[in-house]
């Protein structure tokens, strides 16, 4: 059978051995699938401008949340599986809020992988952009858009391996699901809910892929890969602090905006305890051994258990690697302040958004008390917003798993490190499949670490990825849906 | 009245003795229905600023004074925005008096009043609606003594003109400014009443009255904390609103520095000497060179008196705070307003770096937001001829002293200083208790005792018939 032009290459590294045994050459792919080796290994050079056509594609349509409109990336991912012959199968509790599942059948010898990538992304201040949120301007290596690494570079990466191992008439063992759900940023009742609820039979599988891991890259080389096994869980807080109205030239005690900036600042300085768990214990020893020497310090001190030592590390970390201080606790971030209305009124209440990304092994009700008492104040009301809070997850992933040994080999052979297990700051909609039992790893592309406190992270207002990270992220992806799921 | 000097007047004072009678003593209990009724009908007239819409308020009172015979002139530079002015002449031999009361109202937030605030519900004895107190209480005042003095024939040595102006609540470019810039000619007077004062009831009993003959400017500034834009997942050390909310917290903690002007030194010494021993510990410590003593008594007045610990300084209060848009978003920028009212010899420059040193946060920005700026002028003097009348009448209608004040808040009268002409803030008698409560001027449940809103209306023809009427 003659392999197709888009990209095939000499077999990998990995099959080398086997690949000169059987006497196999630079075109002998084919020959080595036939004896059940490693499959055909894709030209990657010559995938890129098509990787680049989705992606771009995918990015530029505004799929914001709210409104969503997710349909719309949904119409576009249909047209390309339908011009490939893969089944595109759209499910919608609303039809302009759509999910999109496709299947590509193995033997039944083992139980399915998912892959997935979600369609819609956060909201944007355009004002504060200085490419356009929904051009994906290509510039200095960069493409620069909303959604570029949250999760439009996943759902390229899952879209494309589809497209792939149908191209490359790949031998599985694994049927491969891909879906790409809806309303993930907030609105996950018409996405991953709706799914998990109304659809399960076409998304049930053994193992799943998606967004809450990456690779880090510091001063431009890639130092580590992370795979997610655990998140915490959002559990928003709301503040409102009541007092009387009343005319601005007679400042009074009870201003309702001063108790709540009070309230705020005390929980603004405040850091929760330090708490690990065997996913990020292994997480900063992990780092601890690779890392620079003036880094691993802080990641050996911040496991001590002298509390000063720990705290010195853990004020380094919120400073320089704030993601890493977010893992160490239950994390509290002020996102929203509102109150007033008129210059020269003093309005009677003003309300707080507090941002909880809680340890999965804490005590709700006990965390509330906690934040009472920080503010210290009978002024203020604090309780719990009840919005959108995901389930706990029946347990992590586990890191002897057959997933998580393939994701370490891929990122050896194709990020050249190690691959640390890590729990995610963020939520993702991992979680309600956790809760039925399947084994969620969350994987993503590598960024520059000193992109975030720069602005260019993910939900900011310069949302970036380098193009040479997708690409070799679309390989990873694929390498490792491959591993993972073929004949063998 | 006493009995004066001229002979001249000796042949006709039988004659006017029997006309002062009748002229001073109006029938008032006849008048409270008609007086109910106009203070009504303008509080259901919504002039919620913005926009404003002040004119139908205008041609109300226009139609009421007309019918009356009394001439009316309306100005407008936004026809929707229009003012009133009604002249009745006097013999030219004084110079006019002017009294005033604007139109609109501050806005309101509806869902937080019991009884809807254009409603002018009658409960209780009170009247409660938007602007019951600020201004359509001045309004009626104004309005039912140029109909008392038509009805009457009042002969003047004085014109009284009666303006209701619009946009004090924030856009004076279409009420006073205009009129002062376009059409001072109409307006202009040697002495003005307007809001501003008022008299003081401590439980149910009238204590003082204080009449506004100073104020403090405005001059809001505006602080926003610029910081860096994020995931909620991964709290930042720069989150704009956490610096923010520093800087308010700060400011909300900050007591700038005490400083008396005559004006107030005179009032808190008068008020020491006729409050109760318990409360004039605090009026006369405030005045007392140990720092020590003065903060003790000042933290009492911030937590049980806080429009006199208003008058001891340049004030600042945080009204406003605006920051993020998505609970998991850290937003790149936070903003806040402060209503600074200073102290008419605060200079600006310089507190704004006080403002900044207390802040201390290169983070955040701090600048004026030279929004709706009132113009300095000089205070109205103790010693004149209106300032006597009110406090004579103040003895007479309210039992009670005249104290002069220095306004927390900023009016109109600003800019009329500004060309010279003597104002005098006055107002009707309100519980002291009730703005703690959130009743007073621009709360959710604004209100007014139907019994000092007619006493108020006597104590208004008792200072303009005074000051107006021929001699």
């Amino acid at each position: 059978m003659k392999v197709l032009g888009a990209g095939v290459r000499g077999a990998w590294c990995g099959a080398a051995v086997l690949g000169a045994v059987l006497g196999a050459g630079v075109l002998g792919a084919e020959v080595l699938s036939a004896v059940q080796g490693a499959p055909a290994q894709p030209d990657w050079k010559a995938l890129e401008p098509e990787i680049m056509r989705h992606f771009q594609a995918i990015m530029r349509i505004d799929t914001r949340n709210p409104p969503g409109n997710e349909h719309l990336a949904v119409d576009y991912m249909k047209k390309v599986f339908d011009d490939a012959g893969i089944a595109g199968q759209v499910f919608a509790l609303d039809p302009n809020r759509s999910n999109i599942v496709a299947r590509i059948k193995g033997s039944g010898r083992k139980r399915p992988v998912l892959i997935m990538g979600h369609t819609d992304v956060v909201t944007v201040d355009e004002s504060k952009w200085k490419f356009p949120p929904f051009s994906a301007t290509r510039d200095g290596g960069w493409v620069y858009g909303r959604g570029a690494v949250d999760d439009k570079d996943n759902l390229t990466a899952a879209f494309e391996t589809m497209l792939l191992l149908k191209r490359f008439n790949v031998p599985l063992d694994r049927d491969v699901i891909f879906l790409s759900e809806s309303g993930e940023e907030g609105a996950s009742n018409f996405g991953m809910q709706f799914m998990v609820n109304q659809h399960y039979p076409e998304i049930d599988a053994e193992y799943c892929l998606a967004e809450g891991g990456g690779a880090i890259r510091i001063g431009g080389q890639v130092k580590y890969t992370t795979v997610e096994t655990l998140e915490k869980i959002p559990r928003g807080i709301e503040l409102v602090a009541h007092g009387i109205s009343g005319h601005g030239s007679i400042p009074l005690k009870s201003n309702a905006v001063v108790h709540l900036a009070s309230a705020v600042a005390k929980v603004g300085e405040w850091r929760p305890e330090i708490r690990f768990n065997e996913t990020t214990g292994s997480y900063f020893r992990g780092l601890a051994s690779i890392a620079s020497p003036e880094a691993a310090k802080y990641y050996r001190d911040v496991l001590s258990s002298d509390a000063k030592v720990r705290a010195t590390a853990d004020d380094w970390l919120f400073e320089h690697e704030p993601v890493h201080s977010s893992m160490l606790r239950t994390s509290v971030s002020p996102n929203i302040f509102q109150g007033g209305y008129r210059s020269n009124v003093i309005p009677s209440e003003a309300k707080a958004t507090l941002d909880v990304r809680a340890l999965p092994d804490e005590d709700p009700a006990k965390f509330l008390a906690q934040v009472k008492a920080v503010v210290d104040d009978p002024a203020v009301d604090v309780h719990f917003t009840g919005q959108n809070v995901r389930p706990a997850s029946a347990f992590d992933a586990r890191l002897d798993s057959e997933p998580y040994k393939v994701l370490e080999a891929a990122a050896k052979r194709i990020y050249n490190t190690v691959t640390l297990p890590k729990m995610e700051t963020g939520a993702t909609d991992m979680s309600p499949l956790r809760a039925r039992g399947v084994q969620c790893f969350g994987i993503g592309v590598a960024i520059d670490m000193e992109d975030g406190p720069k602005g260019y992270g993910m939900h900011s207002d310069q949302e970036r990825v380098l193009e040479s990270e997708l690409y070799r992220f679309v390989r990873y992806t694929y390498e490792s849906v491959v591993d993972l799921a073929r004949a063998r | 009245m006493t009995a004066k000097r001229s002979i001249t007047l000796a042949a006709t004072l039988s004659s006017i003795t029997l006309f002062a009678q009748t002229a001073r003593e109006p029938d008032w209990k006849a008048l409270e229905d008609e007086t109910m009724r106009h203070y009504q009908a303008v509080l259901r007239l919504d002039t919620r600023n913005p926009p404003g819409n002040e004119h139908v308020v205008v041609d109300y009172v226009k139609g009421v004074l007309e019918k009356e015979g009394i001439p009316v002139q309306v100005f407008a530079s936004d026809a929707n925005r229009s003012n009133l002015v009604a002249r009745l002449k006097g013999n030219g031999r004084k110079r006019p008096i002017l009294v005033m009361g604007h139109s609109d109202t501050v806005t309101t937030d509806e869902k937080k009043w019991t009884y809807p605030p254009l409603s002018a519900t009658r409960n209780g004895g009170w009247v409660y609606g938007r602007g019951t107190i600020d201004d359509k209480d001045n309004l009626t005042g104004g309005l039912m003594t140029m109909i008392l003095l038509k009805r009457l024939n009042v002969p003047l040595d004085r014109d009284v003109i009666f303006v209701s102006e619009a946009g004090e609540e924030g856009s004076t470019g279409v009420g006073i400014g205009y009129l002062v810039r376009d059409h001072f000619a109409d307006i202009d007077a040697e002495y003005c009443l307007a809001e501003g004062g008022g008299v003081t009831r401590i439980g149910g009993e009238t204590k003082y009255a204080t009449v506004q003959t100073l104020e403090k400017i405005p001059r809001g500034i505006e602080i926003v904390a610029h910081g860096i834009s994020g995931h909620g997942s991964i709290p930042l050390k720069s989150n704009a609103i956490v610096h923010l909310a520093g800087a308010v917290a700060k400011i909300g903690d900050w007591r700038p520095d005490v400083r008396f002007n005559e004006t107030t030194g005179t009032y808190f010494r008068k008020l020491a000497a006729i409050s109760p021993p318990d409360v004039a510990k605090y009026y006369r410590d405030v005045l007392s060179p140990d720092p020590k003593v003065q903060r003790a008594a000042d933290d009492w007045l911030f937590e049980n008196e806080p429009r006199h610990s208003s008058m001891l300084r340049t004030s600042v209060s945080p009204n406003i705070f605006q920051g993020g848009y998505r609970s998991n978003v850290i937003p790149s920028e936070a903003r806040a307003t402060l209503d600074v009212r200073a102290l008419p010899d605060e200079d600006p420059a310089k507190f704004l770096g006080q403002v900044r040193r207390v802040i201390n946060d290169p983070a955040v920005d701090v600048h004026f937001t030279n929004e709706s700026i009132r113009p300095a002028g000089p205070d109205a003097k103790l010693d004149s001829e209106a300032f006597k009348a009110l406090e004579a009448a103040g003895t007479r209608i309210y039992n009670a002293p005249t104290l002069p004040m220095m306004g927390t808040g900023a009016t109109d009268m600003a800019q009329l200083r500004a060309r010279g002409m003597q104002c005098f803030g006055i107002g009707p008698a309100t519980d002291f208790e009730d703005a703690p409560k959130g009743f007073g001027a621009h709360s959710d449940q604004e209100r007014l005792l139907e019994s000092e809103l007619h006493r108020f209306v006597r104590f208004n023809w008792d200072v303009i018939y005074e000051l107006a009427r021929a001699k």
